[in-house]
């Protein structure tokens, strides 16, 4: 579907420079600035400690609205619990009729762009103006949507603004900063004088006490709760923690991982109405809180989902988020951006305008390491990509492929055996595939596709079973479809070595696909299957040890295979039986202490090493793999800038957004050539696919490898 | 922390936030500093009038020395080139400036006027965060506006480049004063 709208933003976001500009300076200065402000500083205690706050509140919400509810009122002020957003909108604008309120004036609030109150008052004749630098900004440019959370006006430069405020003023605004700064403090101070009515969210929401709290930098909130009468805050439930204790470690945590800020300027706590004015300052101001429900309430009964509730919107994760810097929050849409934007757009909005959005996620599980709120990101993605399947179902040709053949090992297998004869066409004898007909034109666009292996794995073992001596341990190699298809010499090199240091493998034969790519597209149907499949196959093989050697298969095996089983108690055990072998290559030769003498002529090789999403991030096997590369004696590894980004392949991802995979695999190449490595190495056949790919279209010299395929080199490296 | 420690790192973090601060020996020289720096930046000052500012009589020193003095009334602080508070703690670790600001004055002198001069008694700076959490615990009744306050209001919405003076001061000045007791200074700290 080429055609869709979203697809079209996505397209357009990426052919923009000064939005993509922006965004990759922020995120690299983000990178060193949120290090620094972190530094001696236990960033995994603080983290467990508002995940441990924040899981234990969204169990409880409902109790903590009330108890913050009573507490609010016994200070003076007025709670009003909101079912949705209409609800909301309509208790607003009855509290500002009764003011007879004209004028607005809004700090910035995700809840109250969520319930689109901007949009309602003004059809009932009230004015809203957000004080929020950037917010205001975006609010003179209508049709112009915020690109980021926390900064939503970082995509535009000081030129296109001093046009913007030209345009308002009636005037030539030169585009100098502190100029414009000045403007916008003037425009605005006119408006918290006069509007009668002051509209803010909260950060948190505390329920022993009662109080809200505000984080700005500017100092709008401020204004906007001391200068107008009366102040509404639009609240939702997630914010609520039970004491005002627990808001420390947020305290802590936000303004370091949103900015890389210490602190923000202000921190506003506010319990119950204080003096507004009149007589001696002694009139009391009107506090209203709104206690927006919306969908959190259903959210914190899902045993699943429930954990996005912790969130503290900090942002962090969009920051660090490869496909974020590309496409920016624009593309996004609707309020809360990123991957934790689409978990919480499914239960505000709905599943389906979810869809598109959660569809970006590539799951590189960079996002996990700086999340304060310890949130699980890219899982929770998964399961509401399965949602998504299972509601809505899959495009055909992704059921035909998944249902029809790989759920089918054995149809799979002949299948592949035809496609070997088949792509003769397209590959000329070659092992890539340089460019695809038609419709499939830009699968092919930066990077060649590989070829399938004239000869898989299974049709040489015949010639690569034969056991050493003495075998130490007996294994059973499961390769996967890539290695198995695609790479075979992957395999025979990890024949190679294990045999070297004293192991007998065995390749059971019939042995199916791991689950992954059914996984990763919402398939749980296939998934299963599969997941059965594979437990009696390895069952038959009866050895201590599976061995893996691609990342994605291993967290299947590993990981996956026992949560989908869960349900049924005895493939449950089995499955954790099967886990409890899955052992990776590098690992088992790691264990053994493996030495490698390195290559006959005694040169010395630079490598480099890439690192696959899933094996550093879900396998945490980064440094293994760095340890044994040093055991083989002819390698010199230089590391690359950015070692542990994403390379772009992410299995199907890389057909459904082939432009995102290719500026993701630009940015990596550029890397590796920096680096001035001849080889790059790396422990995922999915990523060699993608740098190889790569490597081969821009004509490069540098050649990508499987640790294992460098460790069995003796001689030479081709 | 010893005392001196934390002086010295409270003024050294504020500073990396953009606040100016300054040391004093008592309150005679506090309000020498504080008309040193309000000469260059307007006549007109509102003072959120609080006992160690009273006690100082710094309302008669401003009027003695040409400024218009505001204290209360409708439009305090509206027009005032600066304003005068005295804030409850600092808080070390971060350089920040508490104060519970339930009072209408003290918010207003903090937020409107382009400059701000914070005056806080040098022995109420804690060592972080939930120490001051602790002090405003240890009172009845958690405050109604309770407010941190680091460095000048701020903004990096156009290009990310850092502008000071959006909303609230664009210049912060921290005077600390060694001796004299603060307003509700608690034995507790
Ligand atoms: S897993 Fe990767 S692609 Fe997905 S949201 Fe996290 S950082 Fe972004
Ligand atoms: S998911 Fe985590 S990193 Fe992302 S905004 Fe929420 S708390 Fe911050």
């Amino acid at each position: 579907m080429p055609g869709t709208p979203f697809k079209a933003r996505v397209r357009q976001a990426l052919l923009n420079p000064t939005l993509r500009g922006a965004l990759e300076r922020f995120a690299a200065d983000y990178v060193v600035a949120r290090e620094q402000v972190f530094a001696g500083r236990d960033f995994e205690g603080l983290r467990t400690k508002i995940a441990s706050i924040k899981s234990a509140a969204a169990l409880q919400l409902r109790e903590l609205g009330e108890e913050f509810a009573r507490q609010v009122t016994l200070r003076g002020g007025k709670v009003f619990f909101a079912r949705d957003a209409a609800s909301a909108r309509e208790y607003v604008l009855k509290v500002a009729k009764e003011h007879g309120v004209t004028r607005v004036v809004k700090s910035k609030s995700f809840a109250t762009e969520e319930i689109q109150l901007n949009e309602y008052l003004a059809e009932h004749g009230i004015v809203s103006y957000e004080t929020d630098l950037a917010e205001w900004i975006l609010q003179l440019m209508p049709g112009e949507r915020p690109s980021h959370m926390v900064m939503p006006a970082i995509h535009l430069p000081k030129e296109e603004v001093a046009k913007v405020f030209s345009r308002h003023k009636g005037r030539p605004v030169e585009p100098d900063i502190k100029t414009m700064v000045r403007i916008a403090r003037e425009e605005l101070r006119d408006k918290f004088l006069t509007a009668g009515l002051g509209i803010t969210g909260a950060n948190i929401a505390v329920a022993e006490t009662g109080t809200i709290i505000l984080f700005t930098n500017e100092g709008n909130a401020r204004l906007a709760t001391t200068l107008p009468p009366v102040h509404i805050a639009v609240v939702g439930y997630e914010k609520l923690v039970p004491r005002i204790k627990d808001v420390l470690p947020i305290l802590e945590a936000l303004p370091r991982s949103g900015t890389a800020q210490p602190i923000t300027s202000y921190v506003t706590m506010i319990t119950g109405p204080v003096p507004v004015g009149g007589v001696e300052g002694t009139a009391l101001k009107e506090f209203h809180v709104v206690l927006l429900d919306n969908g959190r309430l259903e959210m914190a009964r899902d045993p699943v989902f429930r954990e996005a509730l912790q969130c503290i919107r900090c942002a962090a994760c969009t920051n660090v988020c490869p496909v974020f810097q590309l496409v920016s929050g624009q593309v996004y849409g609707f309020v809360y951006s990123g991957g934790i934007g689409s978990i919480l757009t499914a239960f505000f909005n709905s599943v389906e305008q979810a869809a598109d959005p959660q569809s970006l996620c590539i799951g590189c599980r960079r996002c996990t390491e700086v999340c304060p709120a310890k949130i699980n990101i890219p899982d929770l993605v998964l399961e509401l990509r399965k949602r998504i399947a299972r509601e809505h179902g899959m495009p055909f040709s992704y059921r035909l492929a998944l249902r029809g053949v790989v759920a089918k090992p054995k149809v799979m297998q002949g299948v592949l055996a035809l496609g070997k004869k088949l792509q003769r066409p397209v590959t000329g004898g070659q092992p890539f595939i340089r460019s695809l007909p038609g419709p499939f034109k830009g699968w092919t666009e930066g990077r060649s596709l590989p070829a399938l292996s004239s000869r898989p794995l299974r049709e040489r073992i015949r010639d690569l079973e034969k056991a050493p001596v003495e075998p130490r341990l007996t294994a059973a190699f499961y390769a996967g479809c890539v290695i198995d298809y695609v790479y075979p010499e992957i395999g025979e090199a990890i024949f190679r070595v294990l045999q070297g240091a004293g192991v007998q493998v065995r390749f059971p034969l019939d042995q199916g696909c791991c689950g992954a790519p059914a996984l990763y597209t919402g398939d749980i149907e296939t998934a299963l299957k599969l997941a059965r499949w594979n437990i009696e196959v390895l069952e038959r093989a009866s050895t201590g040890v599976i061995i893996t050697a691609c990342p994605t298969c291993a967290v299947a095996l590993k990981h996956k295979l026992p949560s989908l089983l869960s349900g049924e108690p005895t493939w449950y055990e089995r499955a954790l039986d099967i886990a409890a072998k899955v052992k990776d290559f590098n690992e088992l030769v790691q264990e053994m202490e493996v030495s490698f003498p390195g290559f006959s002529t005694g040169e010395r090789i630079k490598i480099t090493y890439h690192d696959s999403c899933h094996y550093k991030r879900h396998l945490g096997l980064a440094q293994v793999a760095r340890e044994v590369l040093k055991r083989h004696k002819g390698v010199e590894l230089v590391e690359m800038q950015e070692s542990d980004r994403c390379c772009g392949f992410g299995g199907s991802y890389t057909l459904k957004y082939p432009e995102i995979s290719q500026a993701l695999l630009e940015r990596k190449l550029r890397r590796i050539l920096e680096s001035g490595a001849r080889i790059v190495v790396t422990d995922c056949p999915g990523c060699l696919v993608q740098l190889r790919g790569g490597l081969d279209k821009t004509s490069s010299p540098v050649l990508a490898k499987h640790t294992a395929e460098i460790l069995a080199a003796g001689q030479d490296l081709r | 922390m010893v005392r001196e420690d934390l002086v010295e790192s409270f003024c050294r973090h504020a500073k990396a936030m953009g606040a100016l601060t300054t040391k004093v020996k008592d309150v005679q020289r506090m309000k020498n500093e504080i008309l040193e720096f309000l000469k260059p930046r307007g006549q007109r000052v509102a003072v959120a009038v609080s006992p160690l500012l009273k006690s100082a009589d710094l309302e008669a020193a401003l009027k003695e020395a040409g400024f218009e003095v505001e204290t209360s009334g409708a439009w305090f602080a509206r027009e005032a080139d600066s304003g005068i508070v005295e804030f409850d703690l600092g808080v070390a670790e971060t350089g920040t400036l508490v104060h519970d600001a339930t009072d209408l004055y003290k918010r207003l002198a903090s937020m409107l006027p382009l400059n701000c001069v914070a005056v806080l008694p040098a022995n109420r700076i804690v060592r972080d965060m939930t120490q001051a959490f602790e002090y405003y615990l240890g009172q009845k009744t958690w405050p109604g506006y309770l407010a941190l306050v680091t460095g000048p209001s701020r903004t990096a919405d156009i290009e990310r480049s850092l502008t000071i003076g959006v909303h609230g001061p664009e210049c912060l000045l921290i005077v600390l004063v060694e001796e004299g007791e603060g307003s509700n200074a608690g034995d507790s700290l």
